[in-house]
């Protein structure tokens, strides 16, 4: 019987950093369409978990599907590594992340930047992916930076490049670490506008943020981390309008 | 015009073999230089530990030292070698050490441990995020390390490069030692015969000299290509 393929599947996964355990057994299905966002106070674990995903992190446990396919491990003296690192590359350039700091790469123009990856590893013709490439830089309104370098952009302009490029892999899932958290607050504005467009035409997204007011109007899931646990887990309106823990309710408190 | 008394055409020959011996000395060096700037680097004890034995033997022995173990001890290492097998497999070979070989083997080594110094602080500089991109967009090792990795670093590393360049250039006049006819061993052949020490190796100098010079033009070209988006090459004014 032929489903439909989920495009991403993390169970129980644990990672630690030396004695101490940061994901203590984290579960999380991607369905297409879905909008997940992970919340929680530094250092509970919500990065880490997203850079588990796409094995920027080695979870130290746990099992990880992307598009039904599942990664495989294999032992070894200090616990385990990827068994087939070509699989874990052809996986990646499904699950397109973007960076808190951006990460454009700095010697190269935008246009470069967001044809790098689909003309050298998904190997499409580069008249192709040029092509491809502006129409996404018009779309989140940088075609006239083309030819810019990252450090004459601003941090805003910079990350929408960087949507652009995540975007070129036309992706299973687009992973976002803290995409706004490194920008000025009034460039952050423009960020989360081209996310909502991503979120409206029916991509799937998992978002780490502290933009609580986007992730309401956003996700289709949140995930409230403590501590390396799942604390609470449901829509906007479970999670974020009727908290049932008090510690997430401190954390949803106003700050000032 | 100066005459060389007839030994014109030896000096360019000489001055040929100086470059040669050169251009594949910094080949050597920096393959070498990359590959203990990686060991450097390594986390594994062992690989690690190989590298910092290597750069600190070959920076705490004389260069001139280094060149006559090599060339001399090289050839008792291979005698001994050949002898065995002479005696166990009846297998009668002969391996004479090339002098021009021994040279590039020598310089090459020497310098690798300085590229390597030079190539490790260049590594270190390239921010971690850079480096995660590459991966996050499926990119293997080797083209993330050529498409990524290299020409950032090179932006650090091109003015080690150019220095070590320079003294590795300088450095090659030690093979006359060994019996290389570069430009110096003819040059001071031909004193010893003519009593004219000027009119030999004032050009052999000016030749050093614009072999740097040029070198030196091509690295700030090179160095101009490496800062493509960074600073002052690439100020934009609209």
């Amino acid at each position: 019987m032929a489903t439909t393929p989920i495009p991403l599947e993390a169970r129980d996964i644990k990672k630690r950093f030396g004695s101490h355990e940061v994901l203590k057994g984290l579960s999380l299905e991607a369905h297409k369409g879905d909008v997940i966002t992970l919340i929680g106070a530094s250092g509970s674990g919500k990065s880490t978990f997203l850079r588990c995903m796409n094995l920027l992190e080695q979870p130290d446990e746990g099992e990880l599907i992307v598009h039904n396919e599942p990664i495989h491990f294999r032992p070894t003296k200090h616990g385990r590594e990827p068994a087939d690192w070509k699989q874990v590359e052809r996986l990646r350039a499904k699950l397109s992340m973007v960076f808190q700091n951006f990460n454009l790469w700095s010697h190269m123009t935008l246009l470069e930047n967001v044809i790098e990856a689909p003309v050298h590893v998904l190997k499409k013709p580069r008249k192709q992916a040029i092509d491809e490439a502006r129409a996404l830089l018009d779309r989140v309104g940088l075609l006239e930076r083309a030819d810019y370098y990252p450090t004459q952009m601003s941090g805003g302009q910079q990350q929408r490049g960087a949507i652009a490029r995540a975007l070129a892999m036309d992706p299973e899932v687009m992973l976002f670490d803290e995409p706004t958290s490194a920008l000025d607050p009034e460039l952050v504005g423009d960020v989360l506008k081209v996310m909502r467009g991503l979120a409206d035409e029916g991509r799937t997204m998992i978002l780490v943020t502290h933009e609580i007011a986007f992730a309401r109007d956003v996700s289709s899931q949140v995930i409230y981390l403590h501590q390396g646990v799942i604390e609470e887990s449901g829509t906007p309106a479970e999670v974020l309008d009727n908290p049932r823990s008090e510690r997430l309710r401190q954390f949803l408190a106003p700050k000032h | 015009m100066i005459d060389l008394q007839g030994y014109g055409p030896r000096l360019l020959e000489g001055a040929m073999v100086t470059l040669e011996l050169a251009l594949l000395s910094l080949v050597l060096a920096v393959v070498l230089g990359l590959l203990t700037a990686s060991a450097k680097l390594s986390r594994n004890r062992a690989i690690h530990a190989i590298g910092t034995l290597y750069t600190t033997l070959i920076r705490g022995v004389p260069d001139l030292v280094l060149m006559m173990l090599l060339f001399y001890g090289g050839q008792i290492g291979i005698n001994m070698l050949t002898d065995q097998l002479y005696d166990a497999f009846d297998i009668d070979i002969f391996i004479n050490v090339d002098a021009f070989i021994a040279g590039v083997i020598t310089i090459g080594l020497i310098f690798g441990a300085y590229m390597g110094e030079t190539f490790r602080g260049a590594f270190q500089s390239v921010e971690e995020g850079q480096m995660e991109a590459a991966r996050a967009y499926g990119m293997s090792p080797w083209l993330a390390f050529r498409r990524v990795r290299f020409p950032l670093m090179m932006r650090h590393a091109l003015p080690g490069i150019g220095n070590n360049w320079m003294v590795l250039l300088k450095t090659t006049a030690l093979v006359s030692i060994i019996g290389l006819t570069d430009m110096v061993r003819v040059a001071a052949e031909a004193t010893k015969a003519t009593h004219e020490p000027f009119l030999f190796m004032l050009p052999v100098a000016g030749i050093y000299l614009l072999i740097a010079s040029l070198s030196e033009w091509g690295f700030a070209k090179l160095s101009k290509r490496y800062s493509t988006g960074f600073g002052e090459a690439s100020e934009w004014t609209n």
